[in-house]
Formats: structure tokens, C-alpha cells, sequence
């Protein structure tokens, strides 16, 4: 089994691309795979607490908090979230906080990339 | 470089793709990207099937957008996430989101 | 001791979206990922604008003063300065009825001793294939 590192930069809500990234980190996971996912720019919104779902919006925290209790490795770009407002005080627990450093030493050992980027 | 694609968009920006050539090309239709898998403008299928390329298209972006398994063109292959996962790990070396 | 080589491709203009920034901002974290390596062990980061991304590359930009906001340009310059590899298609700037001359080619206001690389693209795709892993923005 390998290590596999996703990057994702789109936002929460306003793209599904963050769902796309969480569905496949799961399916990963299942395979018996490491899955490290880093949020950067628009995509540390799925770092903050609290966020009430409705059905009209895309809503992460659930699956996320599951994949994470299985093992799911998730950092937000700490520059980014401040940059928005996101706090250390409202970041969801689990997710760590790094400079961006971090996202391209998960890289390093990483068997696969898959950098979600774009828009 | 045995390269795998994600598209995600019907109407795409960028060009990078037509001038990518890697030794493997697989064009993973996802999000959006998926319509290039069923629809016929005009009559004809998406150009972007006649990329040299092997083609996969996600069967839950497939489902969300009202599309069937049926209604996909021959040369697509409807895969699920977990497909997604094998692909990226046993058949490419490298990944580009497009 | 290993290396593994990232591959920064800038596909689309600046400022619409932060992800073209994002892009060299993410490239020049390669200099500080020491930290979380073991001794001997590297990351490089090679950028390459093509096709509208190339729009990056000019000069003269003034997003600090019409939007308080530090340039793309001012971003390529910080990498040039820690020793990124830095091309920019030359068949692209071509297209867009452009040349060396409209784009920032050094940072040497800054003690940079690199210069972008304008190059064809098939340098471009040569680089792709050197590379561990891609990152298009």
C-alpha cells in the first residue's frame, strides 16, 4: 500500500471539487492507502468548526471527522485560513494548521500526487 | 511519464491538455467533465475524445447529473471512486488536474 | 538521502483567482522544507508558465498600489531569488503577441542570480517528464 497526497485549493462552498477530494481520500483509505490532504487558498474553509449543513450547500465536517477518526491526515495552510478569518480558536479539531512547507513535504514520500488546483 | 488527467469541465480554459504527450495518456472524466462522456453537440461526441488517450468517466458524477451508464460513449470507461484509487496507483506514475 | 522534484505549471492568468500566486508561493515554501526532512533529504521546485499563464510573467505590475496587494511579478522575483527554475513558454508569449521584452526575465534589484528561462515548450514537457509529481494551477 502507498502514501497518497492530495492538495486541494477549491472552495468548500461555491465547487464540489472538495467533495471530490474527500470521496477519493476515503476510497483511498479503504484500499489500505495513507492519505494526507492539505487544503490551501478558498479550500481551508472545510478546516472551520461549527458549520451548520443544510442540503443546499456542500458539507464536509461528518465525513471528514470519520476519515480522520480512521486515520485521514488533514492540514489546512495556516496563512490562508488566517487570511480568511479561521482561527486557530474555530478550526475544527484534528485538523492541524502548517505553513505551506509542510504540504510540499508530504510530497516528498509520497507515492502519488494528485494537486487539485485550478479555477 | 505515464500521466492521468482529471477533467472536471465541460468548457474547458486551457489547452494543456491537447499538448501534453506523455508515453500513457487517461483522461479521468470527473465533476462537470463527465458531459464529455454523453453529450453530442451538434451530433457529434466531444472532440476531446479523440485525444490519444485511454477514457474513464466517475459513475457518482455520472448519477448526479442525471446521466446513465448507457448513454456513455463506447470509448469511456464508467468507473467508481475506488476504480479512481487503482488507476492513480497501478496504470499512471503521475497526475494532473487540469 | 533522496530528492524529489515538484513541478509548479501555471496554466492560467493572475488575479482572477490567488492560485497562480499560490503557485509560487507554494514553489518557494521548497527552500524552508528542510524542517520537516531528514538531513540530506530535498525537495526542489521547478515553475513553468504556459498558455494564458504566461500572463504572469509581465512587467510592471501595480497591484500594490491599485489594490494594496504584493504582484504576481513581485512573486516571481522572490523566486528567482532562492534559486527556483523558472520557464515561461516561448511559443506562448509568442501567441499572445508578446516577447522577452514584456516580461520580468531577473530579479537582480534583489541579488537574484538566476534569470527566467524563456523556453520552447518542448522544454517545457521535458521538464514535466524529470519531474516526481505535477502541480497545474
Amino acid at each position: 500500500m502507498g502514501k497518497f497526497t492530495i492538495g486541494c485549493f477549491a472552495s468548500l462552498v461555491g465547487s464540489m471539487n472538495l467533495d471530490f477530494a474527500v470521496k477519493l481520500a476515503g476510497a483511498a483509505m479503504e484500499k489500505g492507502h495513507k492519505v494526507d490532504l492539505w487544503v490551501s487558498g478558498n479550500a481551508t474553509m472545510i478546516s472551520i468548526k461549527g458549520q451548520r449543513a443544510f442540503k443546499d450547500y456542500s458539507s464536509l465536517e461528518k465525513p471528514l471527522k470519520e476519515l480522520m477518526d480512521k486515520g485521514l491526515n488533514v492540514t489546512a495552510c495556516e496563512a490562508c485560513a488566517e487570511a480568511r478569518g479561521y482561527t486557530k480558536d474555530n478550526t475544527m479539531e484534528g485538523v492541524k494548521r502548517h505553513s505551506m512547507d509542510w504540504y510540499l513535504a508530504s510530497a516528498f514520500d509520497a507515492d502519488r500526487v494528485l494537486h487539485i488546483g485550478g479555477e | 511519464m505515464k500521466l492521468a488527467a482529471f477533467v472536471s469541465d465541460y468548457r474547458m480554459t486551457v489547452d494543456t491538455l491537447e499538448r501534453l504527450k506523455p508515453e500513457k495518456l487517461g483522461i479521468i472524466l470527473v465533476g462537470n467533465g463527465v458531459y464529455h462522456a454523453t453529450i453530442k453537440e451538434n451530433g457529434s461526441a466531444s472532440l476531446l475524445l479523440n485525444t490519444a488517450a485511454d477514457f474513464y468517466a466517475l459513475s457518482e458524477d455520472l448519477e448526479t447529473r442525471g446521466l446513465s451508464s448507457s448513454s456513455v460513449d463506447s470509448k469511456v470507461k464508467v468507473v467508481t471512486y475506488g476504480d479512481v484509487v487503482d488507476l492513480i496507483f497501478n496504470d499512471y506514475d503521475k497526475t494532473a488536474w487540469i | 538521502m533522496a530528492t524529489t522534484k515538484l513541478g509548479f505549471i501555471v496554466q492560467r492568468p493572475p488575479y482572477k483567482s490567488e492560485n497562480p500566486k499560490l503557485a509560487l508561493t507554494h514553489a518557494i515554501a521548497s527552500q524552508s522544507v528542510e524542517v520537516y526532512l531528514n538531513d540530506g533529504d530535498v525537495v526542489t521546485a521547478d515553475v513553468a508558465f504556459i498558455g494564458d499563464g504566461v500572463l504572469n510573467c509581465l512587467k510592471d505590475q501595480k497591484a500594490m498600489e491599485q489594490y494594496d496587494l504584493s504582484s504576481t511579478e513581485s512573486h516571481i522575483k522572490m523566486g528567482l531569488l532562492v534559486d527556483l527554475n523558472i520557464l515561461v513558454c516561448k511559443e506562448d508569449l509568442e501567441k499572445l503577441g508578446l516577447t522577452e521584452n514584456d516580461i520580468v526575465l531577473d530579479a537582480e534589484e534583489f541579488g537574484a542570480d538566476l534569470k527566467i528561462n524563456v523556453v520552447p515548450y518542448q522544454d517545457i514537457n521535458k521538464m514535466m517528464e524529470e519531474m516526481n509529481h505535477l502541480l497545474f494551477f
